[in-house]
């Protein structure tokens, strides 16, 4: 019998609220959420939704209200902000829709930076490495300003898998390009994260991006819900009305 | 849970540095930091140079350090206690006496001098007229005399005659041409005649009664000299006097006092520029690097390794730039020896270590006191920018308002000029015109915005766009209107100071004074003056007269015995503790007139008519002050055999800057003309006609005549060099301004570029957003200069009423020229910033911006 497979990310109860006007606004409402190893989520749902307040809390760059977050068994929600920076360091990937390079490094320092964040070895080669995976090998020298809206967002994917991460966040990670570029960085991401076994969990409202990843929920109104029968057939998706709870 | 630490932070932050430097992104921070520390060193440097090099130069006036006058020779003890001080003496001896060559008689400034004289200062003689170098020497040496130019003419003479003082003949072997300590007294009796000090013994002027000064005249180092004087101020009677350079002259001093004064305000206006240069690209800097440090911590950095990032950054980019800074300063100062060297002489100065220090520390209190709230602001970014998209960047209040950078400010202000009331009311004045401002750019750009809704789309553009980010300009314009303000200030100061001196001396200024005219020379002189058109003052009969008592109440008086005030105002010490009433103390030039004088103004009581039978006095309001005289107060006079006693009708302001005869105690007519006296008068001779004036001079033996044209040249050859000193400054001054602005405007370059690629994606036309762009700037600064013309014309008039003492002037040219420049300066320098901008396309604009 196969073993079960190891949960990376586990949410309980999780709400987040902020205080507008002496009014509390509830962000999230309560959510439950868990993620396997080497899984690709994709959390769907329209403009203001909650999708990426979601997002940020999974990824241990904003706490949650009440609830906890486990990443890794670490409790994100007890950690404070220096201990969720190693936590992300160590064990977490990201790309941004605004690809957000630093635009005083090139593109092989960049995707260096987290390797030396992390005190990883041999940080160089595996830049140089990646950036050749991507495609971008000559560009290695050339700044973020030199380089187009796809070449950034690749030298962001290669900074992404540098450390490789146990689970990578990506946040409409292209939502900033044309439809043949974002094809490819699609397709470069789901490559490199099928080789490596990173877990993805991804933000878009792209319902074809959505549609690569092997689990999709829905977020709506700060309620999140599970799309049941995930396929990549758009038309096969039915949305289930239960509150998801899936341990 | 155990935080590891990251090791790479150092390459993270050379690579920031080195890459950003290349990019050219720290050039705005680099450059402000460098000229903050180039101004400070320059400024500091130069300006002690100059300093060195004036009151080097003022020295020279009386020849030495210090001089100690007596009517006796000095004591052994003194000079034997000034040489174990390690001083140099001089001695001379100077009296006037009559010359004789033939026929010919002249009363002139007999100097004996030692051949140690002078100390300072140089002393040239030419050996024949028509030789154009001229010698340096020091005493002529026994048996020969050195005369000035008019003693030649006035006797008929030549180089190699002889000429006889007291029952010595001597050979005339020079023609005087520089005299170190020329004498600034108004009734100096004549030309200067110098001659050996063994041969004064052998005149037989040494007699007992003779009028005799003996001057011994001291030089070495500062602290030996201050001990010494420690040492001898005190054993002084009151016929003994000991002075400096400063007590010497007060005209002089006064040019001196104002330039030290203008000088040390330049400089400090152009840290307190460079400072503002730094605050701003420093807070530029912050926002700028908020992206990555939001970046750096989402992908894991600790607030650690961020700061350690960044302090080395900082560290490095201040202590190259303060080398830098170090370097161009030094530079300067080289150059502005270049530009200076044939106006002050600096052989003599040195560059001491002050300045390096003072700007080192300049450069340092900027680096951190400037930058430690944007950067500190910077440590606290949220990671949750990555997510949440950087145009929720904070925007940081402009440094200044904070409490450290102030008092940075005030601790750099008071390290430079050592002057804490003039430290806090730049800061504190200039804190209260920021915030005056601040509201009143907002008012402005509102204000601004509703007459725009009627202008064409550019302006409109513009106006809105001024309106809209009104906040951040008002703060914009804060820094413009200070850089213009204190432009204008130094441009306005600086004429106005060179000015007021200049005005002492304007074009027909009398160059020569002429005394003991009987009241038969009278006619004869002005039928001459008439007919030659030379420009005088008139005749004014002089009586020597004394206060003798005020209200019937006999007066007394101390001489100060420490100044060395020569002029008609003696000062007098304050605590007359003698019976008796306060008074002069010694004897005064008298005159009448019936009108009043140009540069004397009736303040209390009316002028006589010319044909008042009623004796009356006019007295000048310091000495009433001092003296406690009022109007109506009976003031009796004794003039050599008569006595008098006369009310006071009137009280008179006196400019005793102006080259014109003033006189304390001014009578009516009816008051002194019985008395029997001679006339003085001042005259104008030009250059060229000298000789012929002498020649016609010469028929009236008993006129005393002397030459002031030479104190004049010295004079107007020392406001020269301040002058030039003062442009050098201004230039550095305007250099710190300019960058200001340039931070000013790349700080909102960012947004300016977000702005653009908006209205380019909705279709506007570049012709048009060109416009706007130079309408906003043109605007911005046109608002800026009016504001700093309003601010520049409150300083101004407080500096010249509280720190100059210079009477007040309005000066609407600055005002033309403030506003127009700042429209001008701002719109250019906008305009090149954004032209980069302006001429990308549309794609390019919104991929940069994305």
């Amino acid at each position: 019998m196969q073993s079960a497979p190891e949960i990376i990310l586990k949410v309980n109860a999780l709400t987040k609220s902020v205080l507008l006007e002496e009014k509390t606004l509830e962000l999230l409402q309560p959510i439950e959420l868990s993620v396997n190893a080497g899984e690709s989520l994709a959390i769907v749902g329209s403009s203001g939704s909650g999708k990426t307040t979601l997002l940020s809390i999974l990824a241990g760059l904003d706490v949650p209200t009440k609830g906890q977050v486990y990443l890794k068994n670490y409790p994100l929600h007890q950690l404070n902000e220096e201990q969720r920076s190693q936590v992300r360091a160590e064990h977490v990937g990201f790309i941004f829709q605004q690809f957000l390079l630093v635009n005083s490094l090139t593109a092989l320092e960049n995707v260096m930076l987290p390797a030396e964040l992390a005190n990883l070895p041999d940080a160089k080669a595996k830049g140089l490495d990646l950036l050749k995976q991507v495609g971008l090998a000559q560009r290695a020298d050339h700044y973020p300003s030199q380089l187009s809206g796809g070449e950034q967002q690749r030298v962001a994917i290669a900074r992404a898998f540098i450390t490789r991460p146990d689970i990578l966040f990506a946040d409409e990670p292209t939502g900033n390009l044309d439809s043949k570029t974002g094809k490819h960085i699609e397709d470069l991401l789901f490559e490199l994260n099928e080789k490596l076994g990173t877990t993805l969990v991804l933000v878009t409202h792209d319902s074809k991006l959505a549609g690569r990843c092997k689990r999709q929920v829905e977020m709506d109104s700060g309620v999140l819900t599970e799309k049941l029968s995930v396929k990549s057939n758009e038309e096969d998706v039915s949305n289930s009305q239960t509150q998801s709870s899936i341990a | 849970m155990e935080i590891k630490k990251s090791t790479s932070w150092y390459s993270h932050s050379l690579r920031l540095l080195k890459n950003e430097i290349r990019r050219g992104e720290l050039t705005i921070i680099f450059l402000a930091i460098v000229l903050a520390v180039a101004t400070v060193f320059s400024l500091a440097g130069f300006t002690e140079q100059i300093k060195q090099a004036i009151v080097t130069s003022s020295t020279n006036t009386i020849a030495a350090d210090r001089v100690l006058r007596l009517n006796s020779p000095a004591s052994t003890e003194i000079l034997s206690k000034s040489k174990e001080e390690k001083l140099r003496v001089a001695r001379k001896i100077e009296t006037e006496s009559m010359a004789f060559a033939g026929d010919n008689m002249l009363l002139a400034e007999i100097n004996a001098i030692s051949s140690e004289y002078p100390l300072r200062g140089e002393l040239r003689i030419k050996t024949s007229e028509d030789q154009q170098d001229t010698i340096l020497v020091n005493g002529p040496p026994e048996g020969s005399v050195w005369v000035e130019a008019s003693v030649l003419s006035r006797m008929q003479v030549d180089i190699g005659d002889t000429i006889e003082i007291g029952v010595l003949p001597l050979t005339i072997g020079g023609i005087v041409t520089d005299i170190p300590d020329r004498s600034y007294r108004a009734f100096i009796a004549g030309p200067s005649i110098f001659l050996n000090i063994d041969d004064m013994e052998k005149t037989e002027l040494i007699q007992p009664g003779s009028r005799l000064e003996y001057k011994y005249l001291f030089a070495g180092e500062q602290d030996n000299i201050e001990s010494f004087e420690k040492w001898l101020t005190p054993q002084l009677n009151d016929t003994q006097r000991w002075y400096d350079a400063k007590a010497a002259q007060n005209r002089l001093s006064r040019v001196l006092d104002s330039a030290e004064k203008f000088l040390s305000l330049a400089s400090m206006l152009g840290i307190v520029l460079a400072a503002v240069a730094v605050a701003v690209a420093s807070r530029r800097y912050g926002q700028r690097h908020q992206a990555t440090v939001a970046v750096f911590k989402a992908l894991g950095a600790t607030i650690n390794h961020i700061s350690k990032v960044y302090i080395m950054h900082w560290g490095l980019l201040s202590v190259i730039s303060i080398t830098v800074g170090l370097l161009l300063g030094y530079g300067l100062i080289l150059l502005g020896q270049e530009a200076v060297k044939n106006f002050i002489e600096l052989d003599n100065t040195t560059l001491t270590l002050m300045p390096f220090i003072t700007a080192i520390a300049t450069g340092l209190i900027c680096a951190i006191a400037f930058a430690i709230h944007p950067l500190s602001e910077l440590m606290k970014t949220s990671p949750l920018l990555v997510i949440r998209g950087m145009s929720q960047l904070t925007k940081n209040k402009m440094s200044l308002h904070h409490a450290i950078p102030l008092v940075a400010l005030f601790v750099l202000l008071f390290m430079f000029s050592q002057d804490l009331k003039m430290s806090a009311s730049l800061l504190f004045g200039g804190l209260l015109v920021s915030l005056v401002l601040l509201g009143f750019g907002k008012l402005l750009m509102t204000a601004s915005r509703s007459a725009g809704t009627k202008a064409g789309k550019a302006l409109h553009l513009a106006l809105a766009n001024l309106k809209r980010r009104a906040n951040e300009n008002s703060v914009q314009l804060v820094s413009f209107t200070i850089a213009i303000q204190l432009l204008l200030l130094i441009t306005v100061m600086k004429t106005s100071i060179i000015e007021e001196w200049q005005e002492q001396f304007p074009e027909g200024t009398p160059n020569h004074y002429l005394m003991n005219i009987t009241e038969q020379q009278v006619q004869p002189l002005s039928d001459y003056v008439e007919q030659e058109g030379i420009a005088n003052q008139g005749f004014y009969p002089v009586y020597r007269g004394r206060l003798a008592a005020i209200n019937d109440e006999k007066t007394v008086s101390k001489r100060n015995r420490n100044t060395g005030n020569d002029n008609e105002l003696a000062t007098e010490k304050s605590d007359s503790e003698e019976e008796g009433r306060r008074g002069m103390g010694r004897e005064l030039g008298l005159t009448w007139f019936n009108e009043v004088q140009p540069n004397n103004e009736v303040i209390e009581g009316t002028w006589w008519e010319s044909n008042d039978q009623m004796p009356q006095v006019s007295v000048e309001s310091n000495v009433a002050e001092r003296l406690d005289i009022k109007l109506g107060d009976e003031l009796t006079f004794t003039l050599a055999t008569n006595t008098l006693k006369v009310p006071v009708t009137s009280i008179r302001k006196v400019n005793w800057q102006s080259r014109q005869l003033n006189f304390i105690m001014v009578f009516n007519k009816a008051a002194l003309e019985q008395i029997e006296t001679t006339s003085i008068s001042a005259w104008m001779v030009p250059e060229d006609k000298k000789n012929e004036v002498y020649k016609f001079l010469s028929e009236f033996p008993t006129i005393s005549i002397m030459d002031f044209g030479a104190i004049m040249k010295q004079l107007n050859k020392m406001i020269e060099q301040v002058s030039v000193a003062i442009e050098l400054i201004l230039v550095l001054v305007i250099l710190a301004g300019s960058l200001v602005l340039v931070a000013q405007v790349q700080a909102s370059m960012e947004e300016r570029e977000r702005e653009l690629a908006i209205l380019r994606t909705l279709g506007a036309k570049g012709s048009l957003l060109r416009n706007s762009v130079l309408f906003e700037f043109v605007a911005l600064g046109a608002i800026a200069g009016l504001m700093a013309s309003v601010a520049m014309e409150i300083a101004v008039y407080l500096l010249q009423t509280q720190v100059f003492q210079m009477d007040p002037s309005f000066h609407f040219d600055a005002w033309v020229i403030g506003i127009g420049a700042g429209a001008s300066f701002v719109g250019v320098m906008g305009m090149l910033s954004c032209w980069r901008l302006l001429s990308l396309s549309s794609v390019t604009l919104i991929r940069r911006t994305m």
